[in-house]
């Protein structure tokens, strides 16, 4: 499900079934990083939109979770979860191409992808590059609906 | 003499009008578009996508098949990427839609290794025959949906999905 009114809706009524969030984790970068940081949340939402078309009826893909080089992460991860446990997800994922979240133990489950540039592809090796990274990804996934 | 001779005041009168005219008109012409356009649309979604997908080398075990179009969604336009299953039947293509009916995930040919002969679905263990029976006992509610099928020299084009026709 998408982060849209209806797809909320249907949500609402199959909580049994749609069980998982996906948490985009998007760093925006300043400066020179500004342009770094644009490619890698480019990546990371595209990736995260396939993996909604396929795990469409079991996820909640959420808006990205957006932060600056100036927010304290660990206060930002603990009022976040605290948020997100209020809701009745039985799983929480949370996918990033910052390695410092899961490194630093500060949401120590991050899904860590490393950000590979999209934007001097064309669409079929855009396409094949993304199949591939869900392709691993996946895995990372049953494991944890099926351990949990 | 002096009646076709244009005053300024005249001048001005008939700039502006045609200047509002112009205006007007841009106004007026893409709220007719609006109006207008969700006729054109349904036209549109009759059309077939072209696949490169050889008709020839399909067999009976299902392939995947991947394609794109453009999807306009209010004034967001996006190239959006569709699969589907697709096999030969005798001498007929049959083009299955991937989504599970359940709640929509990707169904995939063979998903499950104790069931190698039948689609799957990740999501909720959902599974399909072959020709898109939903199995009893499993989640989904309804068959796969099917593609409308058009074949031109040789290459596989896909139209509009439509309910199961093969059950
Ligand atoms: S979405 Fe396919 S079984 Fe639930």
């Amino acid at each position: 499900m998408n982060w849209t009114a209806n797809d909320l809706d249907l949500y609402m009524q199959q909580q049994e079934y749609i069980d998982t969030a996906i948490i985009p984790l998007v760093h925006i970068g300043s400066g020179g990083a500004m342009k770094q940081s644009a490619s890698s949340a480019e990546f990371l939402m595209n990736l995260a939109a396939f993996i909604e078309r396929q795990f469409k009826g079991r996820v909640v893909l959420f808006p990205p979770f957006s932060y600056t080089d100036g927010n304290d992460k660990s206060r930002l991860a603990s009022e976040w979860s605290a948020s997100i446990s209020d809701m009745p997800f039985k799983h929480v994922f949370h996918l990033t191409t910052d390695p410092s979240w899961s490194r630093e133990g500060i949401i120590p489950d991050a899904i860590w992808i490393p950000s590979i540039p999209l934007e001097s592809m064309d669409k079929k090796l855009k396409q094949s590059v993304l199949e591939d990274q869900v392709r691993q990804i996946i895995p990372v996934l049953t494991a944890r609906w099926t351990s949990e | 003499m002096s009646n076709t001779r244009v005053s300024r005041r005249q001048f001005l009168n008939y700039t502006l009008m045609g200047v509002g005219g112009f205006m007007a008109s841009g106004m007026l012409m893409p709220m007719i578009r609006f109006a207008v356009d969700p006729v054109l649309e349904a036209g549109a979604a009759g059309d077939y996508i072209p696949t490169s997908q050889k008709v020839s080398e399909l067999t009976e075990e299902p392939v995947r098949v991947d394609f794109t179009y453009d999807q306009v969604d209010g004034w967001y336009e996006s190239e959006v990427t569709g699969t589907a299953w697709v096999y030969k039947e005798g001498d007929k293509v049959v083009a299955l839609s991937p989504v599970c009916k359940h709640l929509g995930c990707t169904v995939n040919w063979a998903g499950d290794s104790a069931h190698p002969n039948q689609f799957f679905c990740p999501c909720h263990a959902g599974r399909y025959e072959k020709n898109g029976q939903n199995v009893p006992g499993t989640p989904p509610t309804g068959p796969l949906d099917e593609f409308d099928v058009k074949i031109e020299d040789d290459l596989l084009y896909l139209g509009a999905t439509k309910p199961n026709t093969l059950i």
